[in-house]
Protein backbone atom coordinates (compact mmCIF):
# COMPACT_ATOMS: atom_id res chain seq x y z
CA UNK A 1 0.00 0.00 0.00
CA UNK A 2 1.77 2.91 -0.80
CA UNK A 3 -1.07 5.81 -0.60
CA UNK A 4 0.98 7.92 -3.50
CA UNK A 5 3.65 8.13 -0.94
CA UNK A 6 7.49 7.84 -2.36
CA UNK A 7 9.35 4.68 -1.83
CA UNK A 8 11.18 5.57 1.33
CA UNK A 9 8.16 7.26 2.96
CA UNK A 10 5.91 4.43 1.98
CA UNK A 11 8.48 1.89 3.82
CA UNK A 12 8.91 3.71 6.96
CA UNK A 13 4.82 3.68 7.78
CA UNK A 14 5.29 -0.38 6.63
CA UNK A 15 8.08 -0.83 8.86
CA UNK A 16 5.80 0.59 11.85
CA UNK A 17 2.83 -1.05 10.67
CA UNK A 18 5.14 -4.19 10.94
CA UNK A 19 6.32 -3.73 14.36
CA UNK A 20 2.74 -2.61 15.76
CA UNK A 21 1.54 -5.86 14.35
CA UNK A 22 -1.00 -4.34 12.25
CA UNK A 23 0.18 -5.85 8.75
CA UNK A 24 -2.16 -8.79 7.62
CA UNK A 25 -0.06 -12.36 7.64
CA UNK A 26 0.72 -12.26 3.92
CA UNK A 27 2.25 -8.71 4.09
CA UNK A 28 4.01 -9.49 7.48
CA UNK A 29 5.52 -12.14 6.01
CA UNK A 30 6.80 -10.60 2.45
CA UNK A 31 8.23 -7.93 5.03
CA UNK A 32 9.93 -10.10 7.10
CA UNK A 33 11.59 -11.90 3.26
CA UNK A 34 12.59 -8.27 2.11
CA UNK A 35 14.15 -7.33 5.62
CA UNK A 36 16.52 -10.52 5.43
CA UNK A 37 17.86 -9.07 2.50
CA UNK A 38 17.26 -4.97 3.45
CA UNK A 39 20.03 -3.66 5.65
CA UNK A 40 18.05 0.18 5.79
CA UNK A 41 14.54 -1.95 5.72
CA UNK A 42 15.93 -3.77 9.19
CA UNK A 43 17.20 -0.21 10.35
CA UNK A 44 13.42 1.02 9.66
CA UNK A 45 11.74 -1.55 11.47
CA UNK A 46 14.75 -1.08 14.85
CA UNK A 47 14.04 2.38 15.35
CA UNK A 48 9.98 1.38 15.74
CA UNK A 49 11.00 -1.07 17.63
CA UNK A 50 13.48 0.67 20.07
CA UNK A 51 10.75 3.55 20.02
CA UNK A 52 7.44 1.90 20.34
CA UNK A 53 9.13 -0.27 23.45
CA UNK A 54 9.36 2.74 25.19
CA UNK A 55 5.49 2.68 25.58
CA UNK A 56 6.35 0.29 28.11
CA UNK A 57 8.68 2.00 30.50
CA UNK A 58 5.05 3.32 32.44
CA UNK A 59 4.17 -0.20 33.12
CA UNK A 60 5.27 -1.07 36.61
CA UNK A 61 7.50 -4.38 36.91
CA UNK A 62 6.06 -7.58 38.80
CA UNK A 63 7.71 -9.93 40.27
CA UNK A 64 6.62 -12.84 38.62
CA UNK A 65 5.84 -15.99 41.22
CA UNK A 66 8.97 -18.87 41.53
CA UNK A 67 6.48 -21.41 40.03
CA UNK A 68 6.96 -19.49 36.36
CA UNK A 69 10.55 -19.93 36.55
CA UNK A 70 10.16 -24.00 37.77
CA UNK A 71 8.34 -24.22 34.93
CA UNK A 72 10.36 -23.16 32.33
CA UNK A 73 13.01 -24.81 33.23
CA UNK A 74 11.24 -28.00 33.22
CA UNK A 75 10.37 -27.38 29.51
CA UNK A 76 13.89 -26.37 28.70
CA UNK A 77 15.55 -29.19 30.40
CA UNK A 78 13.58 -31.88 31.08
CA UNK A 79 15.11 -34.30 34.37
CA UNK A 80 15.54 -37.34 32.47
CA UNK A 81 18.57 -35.58 30.82
CA UNK A 82 20.43 -36.10 34.02
CA UNK A 83 19.65 -39.67 34.22
CA UNK A 84 22.40 -39.88 31.78
CA UNK A 85 24.65 -39.29 34.27
CA UNK A 86 28.12 -37.90 34.45
CA UNK A 87 29.01 -40.62 32.74
CA UNK A 88 27.07 -39.45 29.78
CA UNK A 89 27.70 -36.33 30.02
CA UNK A 90 32.24 -37.04 30.11
CA UNK A 91 31.87 -38.86 27.31
CA UNK A 92 29.60 -35.90 25.41
CA UNK A 93 32.65 -33.78 26.33
CA UNK A 94 35.38 -36.06 25.43
CA UNK A 95 33.95 -36.13 21.73
CA UNK A 96 33.69 -32.59 21.63
CA UNK A 97 37.31 -32.30 22.39
CA UNK A 98 37.99 -34.84 20.13
CA UNK A 99 36.26 -33.20 17.31
CA UNK A 100 37.59 -29.99 18.80
CA UNK A 101 41.15 -31.85 18.12
CA UNK A 102 40.86 -33.69 14.54
CA UNK A 103 39.12 -30.35 13.57
CA UNK A 104 42.05 -27.85 14.40
CA UNK A 105 44.08 -30.38 12.54
CA UNK A 106 41.92 -29.83 9.73
CA UNK A 107 41.79 -26.10 9.69
CA UNK A 108 43.95 -25.36 5.87
CA UNK A 109 45.22 -22.22 5.89
CA UNK A 110 48.24 -22.77 3.41
CA UNK A 111 46.15 -22.94 0.19
CA UNK A 112 45.31 -19.04 -0.04
CA UNK A 113 41.36 -19.78 1.10
CA UNK A 114 39.04 -18.64 -1.04
CA UNK A 115 35.41 -17.62 -0.08
CA UNK A 116 32.85 -20.25 -1.91
CA UNK A 117 31.12 -18.47 -4.68
CA UNK A 118 27.93 -20.13 -3.82
CA UNK A 119 27.66 -20.94 -0.57
CA UNK A 120 24.58 -22.52 0.93
CA UNK A 121 24.92 -20.66 3.96
CA UNK A 122 26.63 -17.44 5.73
CA UNK A 123 26.85 -15.87 9.10
CA UNK A 124 28.74 -12.50 10.11
CA UNK A 125 29.94 -12.93 13.63
CA UNK A 126 30.14 -9.15 15.08
CA UNK A 127 30.86 -7.87 18.17
CA UNK A 128 28.14 -5.26 19.48
CA UNK A 129 30.91 -2.57 18.89
CA UNK A 130 32.36 -4.35 15.83
CA UNK A 131 35.68 -4.33 17.61
CA UNK A 132 35.61 -8.22 15.62
CA UNK A 133 33.67 -8.70 12.62
CA UNK A 134 33.90 -12.50 11.27
CA UNK A 135 32.35 -13.97 8.00
CA UNK A 136 31.75 -17.39 7.95
CA UNK A 137 30.46 -18.86 4.11
CA UNK A 138 29.44 -22.35 4.11
CA UNK A 139 30.07 -24.97 0.96
CA UNK A 140 27.49 -27.79 1.52
CA UNK A 141 28.83 -29.61 -1.72
CA UNK A 142 32.58 -29.77 0.04
CA UNK A 143 31.77 -29.46 3.65
CA UNK A 144 34.14 -26.41 3.76
CA UNK A 145 32.90 -23.53 6.10
CA UNK A 146 35.30 -20.32 4.86
CA UNK A 147 36.26 -17.90 7.72
CA UNK A 148 37.22 -14.80 7.85
CA UNK A 149 38.61 -12.22 10.53
CA UNK A 150 37.39 -8.83 8.74
CA UNK A 151 38.14 -6.57 11.84
CA UNK A 152 39.86 -7.57 15.18
CA UNK A 153 41.90 -10.73 16.17
CA UNK A 154 42.63 -12.36 19.36
CA UNK A 155 44.12 -10.50 22.61
CA UNK A 156 47.47 -11.00 22.94
CA UNK A 157 48.37 -14.57 24.43
CA UNK A 158 44.69 -15.46 23.56
CA UNK A 159 42.63 -17.35 20.99
CA UNK A 160 39.72 -17.19 18.83
CA UNK A 161 37.48 -20.03 19.41
CA UNK A 162 34.73 -20.94 16.81
CA UNK A 163 31.68 -22.87 18.22
CA UNK A 164 28.66 -24.67 16.21
CA UNK A 165 25.37 -24.23 18.13
CA UNK A 166 22.85 -26.72 17.20
CA UNK A 167 19.34 -26.44 18.59
CA UNK A 168 19.70 -27.42 22.32
CA UNK A 169 22.83 -29.50 22.12
CA UNK A 170 25.98 -28.15 23.51
CA UNK A 171 28.45 -26.01 21.54
CA UNK A 172 31.16 -27.97 19.35
CA UNK A 173 34.17 -26.66 18.57
CA UNK A 174 34.74 -25.99 15.50
CA UNK A 175 38.29 -24.87 16.14
CA UNK A 176 40.71 -21.96 16.33
CA UNK A 177 40.54 -18.84 14.27
CA UNK A 178 43.49 -18.26 12.46
CA UNK A 179 46.02 -15.71 13.89
CA UNK A 180 48.34 -14.47 11.23
CA UNK A 181 46.27 -14.97 8.49
CA UNK A 182 42.93 -13.42 8.17
CA UNK A 183 40.87 -16.06 6.15
CA UNK A 184 40.68 -20.27 6.75
CA UNK A 185 38.70 -22.94 6.05
CA UNK A 186 37.24 -25.28 8.40
CA UNK A 187 36.57 -28.82 6.77
CA UNK A 188 33.61 -29.59 8.97
CA UNK A 189 33.31 -33.58 10.35
CA UNK A 190 30.97 -34.94 7.93
CA UNK A 191 28.41 -36.04 11.30
CA UNK A 192 28.34 -32.23 11.96
CA UNK A 193 26.99 -30.84 8.48
CA UNK A 194 23.37 -32.05 8.53
CA UNK A 195 23.35 -29.90 11.84
CA UNK A 196 24.63 -26.68 9.89
CA UNK A 197 21.20 -25.46 9.25
CA UNK A 198 19.76 -23.18 11.43
CA UNK A 199 22.40 -23.47 13.40
CA UNK A 200 24.76 -20.54 14.81
CA UNK A 201 28.06 -20.09 14.96
CA UNK A 202 29.87 -18.32 17.86
CA UNK A 203 33.42 -17.26 18.63
CA UNK A 204 35.04 -17.17 22.34
CA UNK A 205 37.72 -15.94 23.88
CA UNK A 206 39.99 -18.63 24.97
CA UNK A 207 43.69 -19.51 26.13
CA UNK A 208 46.00 -20.30 23.40
CA UNK A 209 45.75 -23.48 21.96
CA UNK A 210 41.39 -23.18 22.42
CA UNK A 211 39.38 -24.43 25.39
CA UNK A 212 41.31 -26.78 27.24
CA UNK A 213 37.66 -28.05 28.74
CA UNK A 214 35.73 -29.17 25.36
CA UNK A 215 33.48 -25.79 25.91
CA UNK A 216 33.27 -22.22 25.67
CA UNK A 217 35.62 -20.90 29.09
CA UNK A 218 36.03 -17.28 28.51
CA UNK A 219 33.69 -14.40 27.39
CA UNK A 220 31.65 -14.97 24.35
CA UNK A 221 32.41 -12.38 22.01
CA UNK A 222 29.83 -12.78 18.80
CA UNK A 223 27.19 -14.90 18.17
CA UNK A 224 25.12 -15.29 14.75
CA UNK A 225 22.71 -17.56 13.41
CA UNK A 226 23.44 -18.76 9.89
CA UNK A 227 21.10 -17.58 7.29
CA UNK A 228 20.33 -19.22 3.81
CA UNK A 229 21.92 -17.55 0.78
CA UNK B 1 20.26 -2.62 37.82
CA UNK B 2 21.56 -4.79 34.89
CA UNK B 3 23.04 -2.85 31.98
CA UNK B 4 23.17 -3.58 28.73
CA UNK B 5 26.19 -4.91 28.48
CA UNK B 6 25.05 -7.94 31.16
CA UNK B 7 21.78 -8.48 29.20
CA UNK B 8 24.27 -8.95 26.16
CA UNK B 9 26.66 -11.13 27.72
CA UNK B 10 23.97 -13.06 29.42
CA UNK B 11 22.01 -13.55 25.86
CA UNK B 12 25.50 -14.60 24.29
CA UNK B 13 26.33 -17.14 26.54
CA UNK B 14 22.53 -18.35 26.33
CA UNK B 15 23.16 -18.88 23.11
CA UNK B 16 26.06 -21.26 24.05
CA UNK B 17 23.91 -23.51 26.02
CA UNK B 18 24.80 -21.38 29.34
CA UNK B 19 21.87 -22.08 32.19
CA UNK B 20 23.80 -19.80 34.87
CA UNK B 21 23.63 -16.96 32.60
CA UNK B 22 20.06 -17.57 31.51
CA UNK B 23 19.22 -17.75 35.25
CA UNK B 24 20.85 -14.20 35.87
CA UNK B 25 19.13 -12.92 32.57
CA UNK B 26 15.87 -13.69 34.07
CA UNK B 27 16.38 -12.89 37.71
CA UNK B 28 17.06 -9.65 35.44
CA UNK B 29 14.36 -8.81 33.18
CA UNK B 30 11.73 -10.93 34.32
CA UNK B 31 9.75 -8.73 36.38
CA UNK B 32 9.59 -6.25 33.67
CA UNK B 33 8.14 -8.47 31.12
CA UNK B 34 5.92 -9.81 33.59
CA UNK B 35 4.87 -6.25 33.96
CA UNK B 36 3.96 -6.00 30.36
CA UNK B 37 2.12 -9.46 29.57
CA UNK B 38 0.06 -8.84 32.78
CA UNK B 39 -0.79 -5.31 31.00
CA UNK B 40 -1.57 -6.50 27.78
CA UNK B 41 -3.72 -9.38 29.13
CA UNK B 42 -4.97 -8.44 32.67
CA UNK B 43 -5.76 -11.79 33.79
CA UNK B 44 -2.40 -13.40 36.14
CA UNK B 45 -3.10 -17.23 35.09
CA UNK B 46 -2.51 -16.57 31.09
CA UNK B 47 -0.01 -13.94 31.99
CA UNK B 48 2.25 -16.08 34.02
CA UNK B 49 1.89 -18.90 31.04
CA UNK B 50 2.86 -16.70 28.26
CA UNK B 51 6.02 -15.14 30.51
CA UNK B 52 7.05 -19.24 30.47
CA UNK B 53 6.87 -18.80 26.55
CA UNK B 54 8.72 -15.58 26.32
CA UNK B 55 11.84 -17.15 28.16
CA UNK B 56 11.08 -20.09 26.16
CA UNK B 57 11.56 -18.34 23.02
CA UNK B 58 14.12 -16.44 24.52
CA UNK B 59 16.84 -19.39 25.65
CA UNK B 60 16.12 -21.19 22.04
CA UNK B 61 16.44 -17.28 20.03
CA UNK B 62 19.48 -16.13 21.93
CA UNK B 63 21.83 -16.05 18.94
CA UNK B 64 19.70 -14.17 17.35
CA UNK B 65 18.92 -11.44 19.14
CA UNK B 66 21.04 -8.64 17.25
CA UNK B 67 19.79 -10.04 13.71
CA UNK B 68 17.77 -7.02 13.61
CA UNK B 69 19.91 -4.15 15.64
CA UNK B 70 17.73 -4.35 18.31
CA UNK B 71 19.19 -3.24 21.27
CA UNK B 72 18.86 -6.50 24.03
CA UNK B 73 16.05 -4.92 26.14
CA UNK B 74 13.98 -3.96 23.07
CA UNK B 75 14.75 -7.49 21.66
CA UNK B 76 13.38 -8.89 25.22
CA UNK B 77 10.19 -6.56 25.05
CA UNK B 78 9.56 -6.64 21.70
CA UNK B 79 9.17 -11.10 22.51
CA UNK B 80 7.01 -10.37 25.38
CA UNK B 81 4.90 -7.68 23.71
CA UNK B 82 4.43 -10.13 20.69
CA UNK B 83 4.07 -13.14 22.73
CA UNK B 84 1.22 -11.42 24.83
CA UNK B 85 -0.44 -9.73 21.86
CA UNK B 86 -0.73 -12.88 20.23
CA UNK B 87 -2.43 -14.63 23.00
CA UNK B 88 -5.02 -12.08 23.29
CA UNK B 89 -5.83 -11.86 19.85
CA UNK B 90 -6.13 -15.70 20.66
CA UNK B 91 -8.60 -15.80 23.30
CA UNK B 92 -10.52 -12.69 21.78
CA UNK B 93 -11.26 -14.70 18.87
CA UNK B 94 -12.46 -17.40 21.15
CA UNK B 95 -14.94 -15.03 22.71
CA UNK B 96 -16.35 -14.61 19.24
CA UNK B 97 -14.39 -11.01 18.62
CA UNK B 98 -13.09 -7.63 20.01
CA UNK B 99 -16.36 -5.82 19.62
CA UNK B 100 -18.15 -7.47 22.34
CA UNK B 101 -15.23 -5.75 25.24
CA UNK B 102 -14.85 -2.98 23.41
CA UNK B 103 -16.36 -0.70 26.20
CA UNK B 104 -14.23 -2.27 28.59
CA UNK B 105 -10.77 -0.75 27.05
CA UNK B 106 -9.41 2.46 27.86
CA UNK B 107 -10.74 4.72 24.85
CA UNK B 108 -9.09 7.29 25.39
CA UNK B 109 -5.79 6.62 27.08
CA UNK B 110 -4.42 10.72 26.51
CA UNK B 111 -6.25 11.28 29.53
CA UNK B 112 -5.20 7.81 31.50
CA UNK B 113 -2.49 7.34 34.06
CA UNK B 114 -0.08 5.54 31.74
CA UNK B 115 0.20 8.53 29.22
CA UNK B 116 0.59 10.63 32.36
CA UNK B 117 3.15 8.50 33.35
CA UNK B 118 4.88 8.22 29.96
CA UNK B 119 4.87 12.20 30.04
CA UNK B 120 7.07 11.85 33.22
CA UNK B 121 9.29 8.95 31.83
CA UNK B 122 12.86 9.89 30.74
CA UNK B 123 10.91 9.00 27.37
CA UNK B 124 9.30 12.35 27.26
CA UNK B 125 10.23 12.64 23.87
CA UNK B 126 7.51 9.59 22.84
CA UNK B 127 4.81 11.20 24.56
CA UNK B 128 5.70 14.78 23.09
CA UNK B 129 5.65 13.72 19.69
CA UNK B 130 2.60 11.39 20.77
CA UNK B 131 1.19 15.05 21.29
CA UNK B 132 1.68 16.37 18.49
CA UNK B 133 -0.60 14.08 16.58
CA UNK B 134 -4.69 14.57 16.87
CA UNK B 135 -5.14 11.94 20.14
CA UNK B 136 -7.60 9.87 18.39
CA UNK B 137 -4.48 8.66 16.15
CA UNK B 138 -2.18 8.51 19.01
CA UNK B 139 -5.07 6.29 20.75
CA UNK B 140 -4.87 4.70 17.98
CA UNK B 141 -0.95 3.52 17.89
CA UNK B 142 -1.15 2.91 21.52
CA UNK B 143 -4.21 0.87 21.20
CA UNK B 144 -2.26 -1.37 18.46
CA UNK B 145 1.02 -1.77 20.10
CA UNK B 146 -0.59 -2.66 24.04
CA UNK B 147 -4.02 -3.49 23.57
CA UNK B 148 -3.41 -5.68 19.90
CA UNK B 149 -5.94 -3.74 18.45
CA UNK B 150 -6.29 -4.69 14.52
CA UNK B 151 -7.07 -2.50 11.62
CA UNK B 152 -10.33 -4.24 11.82
CA UNK B 153 -10.73 -3.20 15.88
CA UNK B 154 -9.75 0.66 15.35
CA UNK B 155 -11.83 0.64 12.04
CA UNK B 156 -15.21 -0.36 13.99
CA UNK B 157 -13.84 1.86 16.55
CA UNK B 158 -13.27 5.34 14.85
CA UNK B 159 -16.27 4.03 12.48
CA UNK B 160 -14.65 4.08 9.25
CA UNK B 161 -13.85 2.02 6.69
CA UNK B 162 -10.57 -0.38 6.93
CA UNK B 163 -8.89 1.30 4.42
CA UNK B 164 -9.35 4.71 5.38
CA UNK B 165 -7.99 3.38 8.77
CA UNK B 166 -4.91 2.13 7.22
CA UNK B 167 -4.34 5.21 5.24
CA UNK B 168 -4.88 7.21 8.50
CA UNK B 169 -2.92 5.65 10.53
CA UNK B 170 -0.01 5.12 8.11
CA UNK B 171 0.11 8.89 7.85
CA UNK B 172 -0.19 9.50 11.61
CA UNK B 173 2.78 6.78 11.95
CA UNK B 174 5.09 8.83 9.57
CA UNK B 175 4.29 12.07 11.13
CA UNK B 176 5.25 10.61 14.30
CA UNK B 177 8.99 8.67 12.96
CA UNK B 178 9.29 12.51 11.24
CA UNK B 179 8.64 13.94 15.32
CA UNK B 180 10.65 11.01 16.72
CA UNK B 181 13.83 11.76 14.10
CA UNK B 182 14.47 15.42 14.99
Amino acid sequence: MSDGMPEREADKALAGEYALGLLPPDEAAAFERRMASDPDLRALYADWAEDLAALTDAIDPVRPPARVWKATQASLFPKRRKGRGWLGVLCGALTASALALGLLVAVDFTQGPQRPAAPDYVAELAAEDRSLVVTAAYDAATGSLYVEREQGRAAEGRALELWLIAGDAAPVSLGLLPDEDRAGIVNVAPELRPRLAGASLAISDEPAGGSPTGAPTGDVLAVAQVTDT
Amino acid sequence: MATRDDIENWLAKCALGDRDAFARLYSATSSKLFGICLRVLDDRAEAEEVLQEIYVKVWRNAARYNANGLSPMTWLITIARNAAIDRLRRRRAAEGGYADDAGELQLDPAKGPEAQAIAASEHARLAACFDELDSGHAAAVKGAYLDGETYADLAARFDVPLNTMRTWLRRSLLKLRECLSR
